[in-house]
């Protein structure tokens, strides 16, 4: 057990450090928006979830709105029903205090590193999957903190564009959620009215989640005209 | 560090367990349901959504930097090199634009 989980410590290593880059950013920019260091690492292990995390302080620096920015930060999380679930096989066995330790500390990387593992060896487990997420939220939180850390130090960012790294991270995450084709109207419509309802003035938070919901109705209609059609 | 930091972090962290636990309790259920279709497509609307907002009402240099990082995402698919790309197109506009 104790192998496979510096297995799993050792194989998560390269994809750590791509997330502590990450971290980092993320932590200079948090800093930049009031929140201490140690409340930035303090969330990092506690939420456990990147892009959750970042939209939530960008929107929160943005609209001062809890509400709003733990809405935004929650739906960006939804796609972990569907990763906790998929893991139900490699957690058979567990207690439940070990369950929610390990989905806890279970992000895309080694979610990711472990279901492709487990595809070339049955061996590949629960301690595989525990020893490499317990090697990224420790980078997580320790990379977060760090650039939290330098960020209180220096001068406002913003005056150099570094504002701009939100929207610039936006934009990346996007490129990832892109679902071909079928997303083009959805999203189209969901972009559409965001820029329409914030430049009439509508405040941020709601906008986001208004035109996030118009885009699910015009997903949702295409599917009924594509399964109608058929 | 107010008292909207400490409930931020707090709502999220409550947040982000109690998908979790959905997942490990109910995650079959809810992939097998009709509605799944929901959970895959609303983190990318919320996401556009938030570029939208972002964007809304800015000055044409913000606009044309979102384009950069747009092509930069679309070539490499990469959070890193999309971010420094971005702000460095945005800062350069900056100084060309005064």
């Amino acid at each position: 057990m104790l192998n496979l989980m510096k297995h799993g410590a050792i194989s998560i290593l390269p994809l750590a450090a791509g997330a502590a880059l990450y971290g980092f950013a993320f932590g200079l920019l948090a800093a930049q928006t009031g929140f201490p260091w140690w409340s930035v690492g303090l969330m990092s292990a506690a939420v456990h979830a990147g892009s959750s995390q970042i939209v939530a302080v960008e929107q929160f620096a943005n609209a001062s709105t809890v509400l709003g920015a733990a809405f935004a930060g929650a739906a960006l999380n939804l796609r972990y029903i569907g990763i906790v679930a998929s893991l139900s096989d490699v957690l058979a066995g567990l207690s439940l205090r070990a369950k929610l330790v390990a989905i806890h500390i279970t992000g895309d990387e080694n979610w990711a590193l472990t279901m492709s593992e487990r595809a070339k060896s049955k061996d590949i487990g629960a301690s595989f999957l525990i020893g490499s997420g317990l090697v990224m939220i420790f980078v997580w939180t320790l990379s977060t903190a760090s650039g939290a850390l330098v960020g209180t130090v220096l001068p406002d960012l913003e005056r150099f564009g570094l504002g701009f790294a939100f929207t610039a991270a936006f934009i990346a995450m996007a490129r990832g959620l892109w679902q071909g084709r079928s997303s083009i109207l959805p999203w189209a419509v969901a972009f559409g009215l965001a820029i329409a309802m914030v430049y009439l003035g509508l405040p941020k938070a709601y906008a986001i989640v208004a035109s996030a919901l118009c885009g699910l109705v015009a997903s949702h209609m295409i599917r009924q005209i594509r399964s109608a059609s058929q | 560090m107010t008292s909207s930091h400490w409930l931020i972090i707090l709502t999220l962290a409550v947040a982000a367990l109690s998908i979790r636990i959905i997942g490990l309790f109910a995650g079959s259920k809810v992939r097998a349901s009709k509605h799944s279709w929901v959970l895959e497509e609303l983190p990318g609307l919320i996401v556009v959504s938030l570029i939208a907002t972002s964007l809304s009402g800015q000055s044409m240099q913000m606009w044309m930097a979102a384009a950069v990082a747009l092509a930069v995402a679309i070539t490499t698919n990469h959070v890193i090199a999309t971010m420094c790309l971005g702000v460095a197109a945005f800062g350069g506009l900056s100084l060309i634009t005064g």
